[in-house]
């Protein structure tokens, strides 16, 4: 068993961790959970250093990377800057896009994320009424003198109100529970009856969010991407992979409040010794520190069973049922060790803790994870 | 034109350690290009883009700078091919043997129409590598440089002095040493790492360039950590007349 790191995986973490120290100082950072995105510069800098292009085909000027090294860079990334950065869920946008979308859609899309490094679209699927139940959507595409004419409300749109694009998926025709027939659309942010309406999150400030109304909105055959009425089993192709990089993303606070609270627990002294030598915070570094090895282990593992070609349907649904939780307590026993300094806004780890609460939930809930894995383990373990 | 890059491979600053007796301890430190020399390689990438000329990479250093990730690391940061001569003879050498040996790399590569230097190493900073190897190989020598251009097969070069700006027409072959703000080394992506591990490298043992390593010049005693002191934490509040006298007055007394 290999748990060691390429050379060139050794050299791209190092390339990471300059780009973070110019580009991603404390400072900065706050400005982005302050102002509510992540400069454009910083954006600008990651793509242009080549991390935004890891995986993307070679054709569009990618770079190959396979799916553990991309965690890698979500894991350090994350970890350097106690952040949710939204780029590497970039790129996931780009992959779905590159393998469903016509040349002309994955054209636009490429141009502008190499414009800018920021999301071309927004993703809008969950709605009001069907989040984990996506059979209960009823925005609906119809098709009517030779045009489409979407009509819904979409909620907790990523970048939805920011990005030029919106790529929205609606049932074919009739909204109705029965009907299975989704279909995925790709259209200007500013057409007619296109409306946002901003979201505020406690947590995850980095990234916008939005509710979407669609008013009889018309589209051309042409925005269509993909198969007809495939829509949302095109979503899901990625789904698996969508969860191993959200539990990355859960792993790399956890750590960055590790990082924190252990260095404070060694220099801070009460009672004429280091508070990290008192048995019962030795107790939370020990606990903390077990889970963020389950964490790593869970994904990487998960990572390289995706990269050498076989299922990851039951582990990355087990690891997002464990990563989210796990993180937000790592955060919250780090803020423990820290004591008020760990609750103020100055610190990091308030912030981490903020953002990892919201990943028990965004991209597949803890329970539904356990509809998903239990299918799976059933079938696993059938004599 | 044939640029050659010279760079020293070091311990990684932020990982050398003071030991209780105040001496240095390199047992947890990585090896790493010498951040100065990071903007040498940068410097003759930027003109080897430009004017389409060979950039080649030169390190000479003891037998642990042949290392497969040092190698691919700094061929990722624009170098076409690199050379080194690892040597376990070469430990610590100090600036004239450093310069010898590079001479004779230099020649022994085939010689080289412009040699870029960091303007000193980030572990010693003797500043005086460039200048030796200029010497020796008879070539004009520039320290100091902050900007390099080309021209009509010439070079323009930049050197930021206290109050002005010197701009010097420097005929090639020449060696020039840059200075830590003549530009900011670039961050290699995947791309870059992945195509270095292609890239041709060629290692040399100390006899393949010099029958003999030349002694020393200098020799090294004692390498020390300066010690800790104790501040005295005085610490004066405001810029009135009284805080002035106050801030003068406890100067003084610490100077007597």
């Amino acid at each position: 068993m290999d748990f060691g790191m390429t050379e060139e995986q050794e050299l791209l973490l190092e390339s990471l961790q300059e780009l973070m120290e110019r580009e991603a100082p404390e400072k900065e950072v706050k400005k982005w959970y302050e102002q509510g995105a992540v400069s454009d510069s910083f954006m600008k800098a990651f793509l242009e250093a080549g991390f935004g292009f890891l995986g993307i085909p070679e054709e569009y000027g990618g770079t190959p990377a396979d799916l553990t090294t991309l965690l890698m860079v979500a894991e350090e990334l994350t970890r350097g800057t106690a952040a949710t950065i939204p780029a590497l869920s970039n790129i996931l946008n780009m992959y779905d896009m590159i393998e469903f979308g016509t040349p002309e859609q994955i054209r636009l899309s490429m141009d502008l994320y190499e414009k800018t490094g920021k999301a071309s679209f927004s993703l809008a699927i969950s709605e009001p009424q069907a989040g984990s139940d996506n059979s209960g959507m009823t925005t609906v595409a119809v098709r009517k003198n030779g045009k489409v004419y979407l009509d819904g409300c979409k909620t907790f749109v990523t970048h939805g109100g920011v990005a030029p694009y919106c790529l929205v998926v609606a049932k074919d025709e009739v909204p109705d529970r029965e009907n299975k027939n989704m279909s995925m659309w790709l259209f200007s942010a500013d057409l007619p009856g296109v409306k946002f309406a901003p979201l505020h999150k406690i947590g995850q400030g980095t990234t916008s969010f939005a509710e979407l109304y669609l008013d009889h909105v018309e589209l051309e055959e042409s925005a269509l991407v993909g198969t007809p009425g495939k829509g949302f089993l095109q979503l899901m192709k990625n789904f698996e992979i969508e969860r191993l990089l959200l539990c990355m993303q859960t792993l790399g606070l956890a750590e960055a409040a590790m990082d924190d609270a252990a260095a404070y627990a060694a220099q801070r002294m009460q009672f004429g010794k280091a508070i990290g030598e008192f048995q019962m915070i030795q107790q939370l570094l020990t606990d903390m520190e077990i889970k963020i090895k389950n964490m790593r282990n869970m994904v990487y593992e998960a990572a390289w069973l995706y990269d050498h070609g076989k299922s990851i349907r039951l582990e990355s649904a087990l690891c997002k049922r464990y990563c989210g939780r796990a993180s937000t307590e790592v955060c919250s026993d780090a803020m423990q060790i820290m004591g008020g300094i760990g609750y103020t806004t100055e610190g990091r780890i308030s912030r981490a803790w903020q953002d990892a609460r919201g990943w028990e939930f965004a991209g597949g809930t803890e329970q539904i994870m356990v509809h998903i894995a239990g299918r799976q383990i059933l079938k696993k373990y059938a004599k | 034109m044939k640029i050659v890059t010279c760079f020293k491979v070091v311990p990684e600053e932020q990982d050398i350690e003071v030991t209780s007796g105040g001496q240095l301890s390199f047992a947890r430190a990585k090896a790493a290009i010498s951040s100065y020399d990071l903007n040498a390689i940068e410097a003759g990438a930027q003109l080897a883009e430009t004017g389409e000329h060979e950039l080649v990479g030169l390190s000479i250093g003891n037998a642990a700078i042949h290392d497969s990730k040092l190698k691919k690391g700094a061929l990722s940061r624009g170098l076409n091919s690199l050379f080194m001569v690892a040597d376990e003879k070469l430990n610590q050498m100090d600036t004239h043997q450093t310069a010898v040996l590079l001479k004779k790399a230099i020649e022994k590569m085939g010689g080289a129409d412009l040699i870029l230097c960091g303007e000193g190493s980030s572990d010693l900073y003797a500043q005086q590598v460039g200048i030796q190897l200029g010497a020796l190989l008879d070539m004009n020598v520039v320290n100091s440089v902050s900007k390099i251009t080309e021209e009509n097969g010439c070079l323009l070069v930049e050197r930021t002095l206290e109050e002005e700006i010197e701009i010097l027409e420097v005929p090639l072959p020449a060696v020039l040493s840059v200075t830590s703000f003549i530009n900011l080394p670039r961050i290699p992506g995947m791309k870059n790492i992945l195509a270095a591990g292609k890239k041709p490298s060629t290692v040399w043992s100390a006899e393949d360039i010099v029958p003999d390593v030349p002694p020393a010049t200098i020799s090294v005693l004692e390498v020390k950590a300066p010690e800790q002191t104790e501040r005295l934490q005085n610490i004066i509040d405001g810029d009135a007349d009284e805080q002035i006298r106050e801030f003068i007055e406890k100067i003084s007394a610490a100077i007597q």
